[in-house]
Parts: C-alpha cells; structure tokens; sequence
C-alpha cells in the first residue's frame, strides 16, 4: 500500500520590522550596542504580532559583536532551532542574513527568524577613522621586520594599510576615480544622490539628518575627503538599531500588518572579485569600475521572474553616493555607465522619478546601520507605511554594499 | 639611506605563510609577483593556490618595478593625526608592467596630486623602514623607461 504524502512548499515573508532611535555618532549613551540590538528585535516581535517565545532563529552579518547565542539566552527564547551569521563582509550581507532566515523557515528548520544589527560606533571604534585592522605603532624606533599575521584579513590588508588606503572612503574613491575615466561621470552626478536622499529624510522623523536640508551648493562647497569623494558623499556613522522578523505565510495570517512576500534573493561574488573589503583593486578590468553585483543581478532577476522595469521603488545601499550609481548599473536600471546621467534625470526622486530610491533617506541621511534599515524600508513602501510613499508599490529592490561580495533581496506585496 | 614619506605612526604590514615571501623581496628592494609554477598565471596579494589551474606550485617572478596609474585617489583627510602635515597624499592602484596585469595598491610620491593621471608610467621606490622591511612606493618614470615592458 502507497501513502500519498501531500507537501506544501513553505513560503516565508516578513512580517515585523522595528528600530530603536537613531542618533549621530555617539548620540545614545543610556544604553550599549546590544541592548539596542535588544530593543530593536523586541519592537520587530511586537510588530509581527509575536512574543520571543514564538522565535526560534536569529540571523546576522559579518562583524557583528552582538553574538546569537548570548542574544537567544537573553531573549529567553525556547529553543534556538537556527543560528547564522553571513560571511559577506560589512554592508554586503545584509539582504544576505534576510535571505538565510528566508532559508530556515523555508526548509522547516525554524518558524520564526529575527535579522537584527545593531551600530553604535560612538561605542566602539569609528569605521572613518583610520586603521583599526593593523595596531598603529606609537613612535620610532621602526619595528626593523614583518609581523606575523594572526589573520587571513591581518595578511591582507598587509598590502593597503601601510599606504594609507584606512578606510572605504579611500578603497571606493578608487572606484569611482576610474569610473568618472571611463565614462565621464561627474561630481555633480554624485550629488544628485547627495540631495535628493537628503530630501527624502526630510520627511522621515526617524532620520539623522532629517532638519538639515542640502542643496547641490551645499554638496559642492563639502570638505573633500578622498578624491573624488567629500564629507557628503560618504554614510553617516551613528548610533541606533533595526530588525526584521521572518516567519511562513501560515503563521504571518495573523501579523496584524500583514506579510511581506521575499520574492527572491541572490548572494555572493564573481571570480576574481576579489577577497574582501579593500582587495577589489584586483578585479577583472570590466568589473572594477562597477559594484561587482551583475552575476547577483542576474541571478535575482532570474529567480524572481521579474526585471527593473517591474520594480516600483529601489533601497540601494548608499556606503557612498558614487556607488549607488554603480549599482543602479548592475541592477539593470541603466546602461552601463549611465548611472550619473541617469541619477540626473531625477530618477531617483520621489514622488515623480523614474525608480524613487532610498526613499528612508538612506545610509547617507537616515541612519547607517549596515543596509538592514534598507529592508525595513522596504517592507514600510509594501506596507503603505513610508514617509515617502510610492502609490500602490508592490515590488521593491534591496540591495546591499556595492564593492564588497554582496546579496539583493525582491520584496512583494502579497 | 632613502627617504621617508610618511610617519612612523602609519599601520606596518603583517604577513601570513603566504605572504612572507613577497616582504622578503620587498626588503631586498625587488618588487615580484606571485606566478603559479604550472599555468604561469600571476596572482596578487598571493596565495596559496592558483585561482585558474589550482595548482599550489608558485615562484616569485621578479617584476622591473615599471607600471601604469590604473587608477588613485588624492587623500585630503587625516585618518590618524600624524599624517595631518603630510597632506594631500596619494594612494594609487599601480598595473605593475610584465606581471600580466597584477595590481599594486601604493602611493606616488615626489609629485604633484594635480598633475597625476590614469595611465600615467610610474617606478618604484623603496622606503626602507628598517633592515628586514621596505615598503614600495611609485613616483613618475623618466620619460627613457616610459612604456617599457608593457
């Protein structure tokens, strides 16, 4: 006798999202980094309709120090059934962790995910601001012979450091500079992004920057830090956290706001890319002017069954204004080098723009919390909730850094 | 004796079990490349396998130490506080010549922010930093090794 075993794919959505506040850098000093992190899982819970103990899985990205195991024994979750950490590296993993969590539910290994980050660089050391992966030495005598590594990382930067390449603002000045050679993108095309994401913050109460208008003046006249970057090109660093919790379609028919559908998502790197954050100098020549994301693109447009022209409303991760463009590129939104024209048009802005693009007001006004406040955003366009909201979206882009192996996420509207 | 572009203060380099032989050239002031013994593909920063072939076998290829600005940034900032009087400084992605195309993340000295170029020729320089470390760094060619040995 045959027993006909009926399966149902398990489809997983969003179905809460929470922040703490979000301040400037070092703007929150009555609590630590985790227990924003707390806080913030604690709101997105609450959102879905859910308590801690209906989680069962936590997800994060590279470098985070807010650890899940220490998380689920605070939270005093049942049972922790899923725990992962994404090896993409600083802003690339974001839409990666939503998609690991997608993942678990979907296989059965876990009901309910929380993706959580938490930044509080006025805690810890600030990104901008010089070596934090080699120790400075404190004066001469000169260390007379090289080190050995404790790292892979440690080897790596080996070959940048010591030359003063510190930071990402001067890994992706690089890009950028070779960019504006190929394909005549300007400053001004940058500024496009500068301005109208600041723009888009000024409706927003949770952003930064949200009381402090920018003008194209006020981009120009920036202090420049790397050239062809300025103070205003680059994210802001702050304090502040976010999460997002992920369950099955089953369960999210109670979440009192409704699901979120992740129509699909793509990870990851192409040869050569590189090994990590400073190490795309040694890309194919056709990928280092660009974000390195078109093998994610197409793989996500493939999975998704949908292209750019089907996308309402685009978060791209914004680390750096000239790198939006990039990736605008790579997502197919533009030709190839036509994304400083094409951010020109004013098709980044909301309401009448071609594609409205961070319309939180981004890393660069919002809140830099690793592009994790990209996919809160995201779900608020699908949800109605924005303070930019486009009309009747259904679909919508998140991307995650440009220049690093990156992931991408469609969200839907079900 | 050669001269010192940047401060003591700056990050020296590490190096793991695939790395150290690279800095051990750079010491002696040779500037190399990783090239795999079997498909003679070159690699950089190096490694312990050749990414097209997979083979562990590598020499170091010795390079003329000649190359072109791929492309460079102009550094306006202080990203630690000894490097304020030394500012702007250059940090340049160099295609270092007959190394098939490996590129070299350091800085071009002994010129003028303002008149660098894509595709300028530039050569090494070697700032020693002790007796077991030197660090390379590119100022503009003469014009007599101008686009040798591409």
């Amino acid at each position: 006798m045959v027993t006909a075993v009926t399966t149902t794919r398990r489809a997983a959505c969003v179905v809460g999202v929470g922040e703490t506040r979000y301040a400037k850098w070092g703007g929150i000093t009555d609590a630590s980094e985790y227990q924003l992190a707390v806080q913030s899982i604690l709101a997105a819970i609450a959102d879905a309709g859910l308590t801690p103990d209906d989680v069962d899985g936590l997800a994060s990205f590279a470098e985070d120090r807010n650890d899940a195991t220490f998380m689920a024994a605070d939270l005093g979750l049942p049972e922790l059934r899923y725990a992962s950490l994404s090896w993409l590296p600083g802003g690339g993993g974001a839409c990666a962790a939503l998609a690991n969590a997608a993942m678990a539910v979907e296989s059965g290994a876990a009901e309910a995910v929380v993706v959580y980050r938490s930044l509080c660089q006025g805690q810890f050391r600030r990104f901008g601001r010089g070596p934090g992966n080699l120790p400075a030495r404190v004066g001469p005598p000169r260390v007379p012979h090289v080190r050995r590594a404790t790292s892979l990382l440690e080897a790596h930067v080996a070959f940048t450091m010591p030359f003063g390449m510190f930071s990402p603002p001067i890994a992706y000045a690089m890009v950028l500079q070779r960019h504006m050679h190929l394909f005549g993108t300007t400053e001004e095309h940058m500024g496009h992004v500068a301005v109208t994401t600041r723009a888009h913050a000024a409706r927003n109460p949770r952003a930064v920057m949200g009381g402090r208008p920018m003008t194209m003046d006020d981009y120009l006249a920036s202090r420049m830090v790397s050239e062809p970057f300025r103070l205003f090109d680059c994210c802001l660093e702050n304090d502040g956290a976010c999460a997002v919790v992920v369950t099955t379609t089953e369960r999210a028919a109670d979440a009192p706001k409704g699901p979120v559908a992740i129509l699909a998502s793509a990870q990851g790197a192409l040869h050569g890319f590189g090994h990590g954050q400073y190490s795309n100098v040694g890309m194919p020549d056709d990928d280092y002017a660009s974000a390195g994301a078109r093998g994610v693109a197409a793989r996500l447009w493939a999975r998704a069954g949908i292209g750019p022209a089907d996308i309402d409303v685009a978060q791209i991760y914004d680390h750096f204004t000239g790198l939006v463009l990039l990736s605008l590129e790579d997502f197919g939104f533009c030709g190839r080098g036509e994304g400083g024209p094409y951010a020109a048009s004013g098709a980044l802005a909301w309401p009448d723009g071609a594609m409205p693009t961070n319309t939180h007001g981004g890393s660069l006004s919002e809140a830099y919390i690793h592009g994790l406040n990209h996919v809160v955003e995201g779900v608020r366009q699908l949800r109605g909730e924005s303070t930019c909201q486009v009309d009747g979206a259904e679909t919508c882009l998140v991307t995650s850094a440009a220049g690093v192996p990156t992931s991408a996420v469609v969200l839907g509207r079900r | 004796m050669t001269e010192r572009w940047f401060p003591d203060e700056m990050p020296m380099p590490a190096a793991s079990a695939e790395t150290m032989g690279w800095w051990e050239a750079a010491a002696e002031h040779r500037l190399v490349v990783q090239r795999c013994a079997q498909c003679g593909t070159t690699r950089h920063p190096p490694g312990p396998l050749c990414p097209h072939c997979r083979s562990s076998a590598s020499q170091w290829r010795q390079l003329p130490g000649t190359g072109r600005v791929y492309t460079f940034t102009v550094v306006r900032q202080a990203f630690i506080p000894s490097l304020s009087d030394r500012l702007p400084y250059v940090v340049a992605a160099v295609e270092l010549d007959d190394s098939a195309g490996a590129r070299l993340v350091s800085n071009l000295v002994d010129v003028d922010p303002a008149e660098v170029t894509l595709d300028m020729a530039v050569e090494v320089v070697w700032e020693d930093m002790g007796p077991e470390l030197a660090l390379p760094r590119f100022r503009p060619a003469p014009a007599t090794t101008q686009g040798r040995g591409r």
